[in-house]
């Protein structure tokens, strides 16, 4: 039940054009509780999310690699263009790189949210089938799920963890300078992408908390607590609205 | 543990920091053949390595669902069933492309049940409808989809029977007929009769011949990168892209003159990349150009959020009224969090499935050898709970440490967890 809940909010919450590309997981559920739930037929259902899921996810991915590229061009550019010049343009620029540096990155991390919490709907939801017919389906089928290319999000992190490494050298010396209205401008045309970005990544962590927290379930192949700590403090000077965090 | 973001300074050295981080890879500007040469096209992920694969269909019964099949002419199920565990092929029939745009994905579906490929492994051979008792009724459902629309269905009435009925309702001629063919013949049949849905017609750009060309080696090798494929018999496939594969694409398209100017058959051309096909270049090309003339970092999520200047101020009030930087700090910090405990995550449950599916082997191993004839294995109520109860047990190694921490060293005191009951 828990599950079904953060799962919806954290469709509502994610980019517009992701939201039917998650796990149906009410419909597998109903599915489950009707009087005679056929196997063929929910493996049928599975079989067909999973291959949503592949798509969605690799086509995500081909898009990632071509920004990626282009990304790094730019930088490149930009630095051939000004040398070791420190002035006002760079500057600009800079910032303006800097925002689609933590965009992207942060649409990367969204993508592989997106896949772990697919997977955790289909770990759940064959738990669920299992103990309503009393069968063993979930572990065969789960070790199929790890193959799938959805799953397989190595690429992506990858990406993810060079872009935290460039961007140490992407930021400013100090907030002083960097205030001082250079990057305003420059920023607020992609600051609407950034704030769904944020708030996106906000709702997931705040998904996984709560999913961790502990379950009714609780079992052997339950997931431990999350360590957050980090998070609350990072969080603490954010004003977060209730509906991200209800 | 993060303590406090330090800023880097952003002069001399930060723009040569930035020269170098740039210089490891390819630029468009400077071409540069010797990274295409390390182009590596995973279209093959197999665990043993195989390299001999080539893109022609081999209708070999029920279990025709591969594109490849090894040169040597063995049989499909080879590459399947890889030793250790069952990896998918990178080429695996699914529908048409069109349908991966709807929710309701007729074709989609029904090809996902008949797709064995993704589930190809040493265990399922014939994919997951070759359950004995299922098995009959599984043909039957090959024919068109209604599984899209069947979701629908679910919510409003419980008539299974009624509701399977739709799934057997021919509402694809094409798709049927030829499921139906491919899934009752049992010996291989000629490839042009009516496999059209299913098998890829030898393209005149793939080559045959299992050496590379000189200037991209095809590597195929078990990385982390791979290439997947799909087809849906129209020539027309789902590739999995690398960025090493991008960077030999960029490379062609610059040597044609740009992106505007590049067609796909040429880029094709130049790549020499043995499976890629006209489709995936032009489809590429297509989000090259795109990508190219609007660099937006999110080119989905910007476009649909068109705040006044207002309302952009408004909505960085979230983030308590701080500055810009700070608040893109923020963001990346929370980004990077996110990330991490997305990797622990997804560690943990590999490792909980691992130890899950080592210890299902124990437990049938056992079995089989303690009872022979009884119907003890079979209950299947039990036989669930025994591998909760032997996972937690092995489960003492898996501590509350682990979880906030990136890295998972086997921690000397395990903590006894709660085990189901």
């Amino acid at each position: 039940m828990k599950f079904g809940k953060r799962i919806k909010e954290q469709i509502q919450e994610s980019l517009p054009e992701w939201r039917d590309k998650f796990l149906r997981y009410k419909e597998l559920k109903n599915l489950i509780s009707s009087p005679d739930p056929a196997e063929f037929i929910f493996i049928g259902l599975l079989n067909s999310e999973i291959e949503k899921f592949n798509a969605f996810f690799v086509e995500q991915e081909e898009d990632f690699i071509i920004h990626h590229k282009v990304l790094q061009y730019r930088i490149q550019r930009l630095v051939e263009k000004y040398g070791d010049n420190d002035d006002e343009t760079f500057r600009e620029e800079i910032g303006e790189i800097r925002k689609d540096i933590v965009n992207f990155h942060g649409e990367m991390v969204l993508l592989v949210s997106y896949s772990n919490i697919n997977y955790t709907g289909l770990a759940k939801i064959l738990k669920k089938y299992d103990r309503r017919s009393g069968g063993a389906l979930r572990s065969p089928f789960v070790q199929k799920v790890l193959h799938q290319p959805f799953f397989k999000t190595d690429l992506v992190s990858r990406l993810v963890r060079e872009w935290e490494t460039t961007i140490d050298a992407v930021f400013p010396a100090s907030n002083a300078e960097a205030e001082r209205g250079y990057e305003r401008s420059a920023a607020v045309s992609s600051a609407a992408a950034g704030e769904g970005i944020f708030r996106n990544t906000v709702a997931a962590l705040v998904t996984m908390r709560e999913m961790r927290r502990g379950s009714s379930t609780y079992s052997a192949l339950s997931l431990p607590p999350v360590n957050l700590y980090d998070l609350d403090l990072v969080l603490q000077p954010i004003h977060i609205p209730s509906p991200i965090l209800s | 543990v993060r303590t406090t973001m330090e800023a880097r300074p952003v002069q001399r050295s930060g723009s040569r920091e930035l020269s170098n981080l740039t210089r490891t890879s390819s630029i468009p500007s400077t071409p540069n053949p010797s990274s295409a040469a390390a182009a590596e096209v995973a279209f093959m992920r197999s665990e043993n390595n195989n390299n001999n694969t080539q893109f022609m269909s081999k209708p070999l019964g029920g279990q025709n669902y591969h594109l490849l099949a090894s040169s040597n002419g063995g049989a499909v199920g080879h590459i399947c069933s890889s030793s250790s565990s069952g990896f998918s092929t990178n080429l695996h029939y699914s529908s048409m492309e069109k349908h991966y745009a709807s929710s309701s994905s007729n074709a989609a579906a029904a090809a996902a049940l008949r797709d064995d490929s993704s589930w190809c492994s040493d265990s399922l051979h014939g994919g997951f409808l070759d359950f004995p008792e299922n098995h009959h009724q599984a043909s039957q459902i090959e024919d068109g989809g209604g599984i899209g629309a069947a979701f629908d269905d679910i919510q409003k009435r419980n008539d299974w029977h009624e509701w399977a009925d739709h799934l057997i309702t021919d509402e694809d001629p094409l798709l049927s007929t030829n499921w139906n063919d491919l899934l009752l013949e049992t010996s291989s049949q000629s490839d042009s009769k009516d496999q059209k849905t299913l098998q890829v017609q030898p393209q005149p750009q793939i080559v045959q011949q299992q050496q590379p060309s000189p200037s991209v080696s095809v590597e195929l090798r078990p990385v982390s990168t791979t290439s997947s494929n799909s087809n849906n018999g129209n020539g027309k496939a789902r590739m999995r892209w690398t960025p090493e594969l991008h960077e030999a694409f960029v490379e062609a398209v610059n040597s044609l003159g740009g992106s505007e100017r590049a067609t796909p058959k040429g880029v094709l051309k130049k790549m020499k990349v043995e499976g890629l096909t006209i489709y995936h270049v032009k489809s590429h090309l297509q989000k090259y150009r795109t990508a190219r003339y609007r660099p937006e970092p999110s080119e989905t999520g910007s476009s649909e959020k068109k705040l006044t200047p207002l309302e952009h101020i408004t909505s960085l009030d979230l983030k308590g009224g701080m500055g810009i930087t700070e608040a893109l700090r923020l963001q990346m910090e929370v980004q990077k969090q996110l990330h991490e405990q997305l990797e622990i995550q997804r560690n943990l449950q590999l490792r909980i499935e691992e130890q899950g599916k080592y210890l299902q082997m124990m437990f049938e191993k056992q079995n089989s050898g303690l009872s022979k004839g009884t119907a003890s294995t079979s209950d299947s109520p039990s036989k669930s709970e025994q591998e909760d109860k032997k996972i937690s047990d092995s489960k003492d190694h898996l501590t509350p440490e682990e979880t906030g921490k990136c890295k998972e060293p086997e921690s000397p005191q395990p903590k006894r967890h709660k085990t189901d009951n």
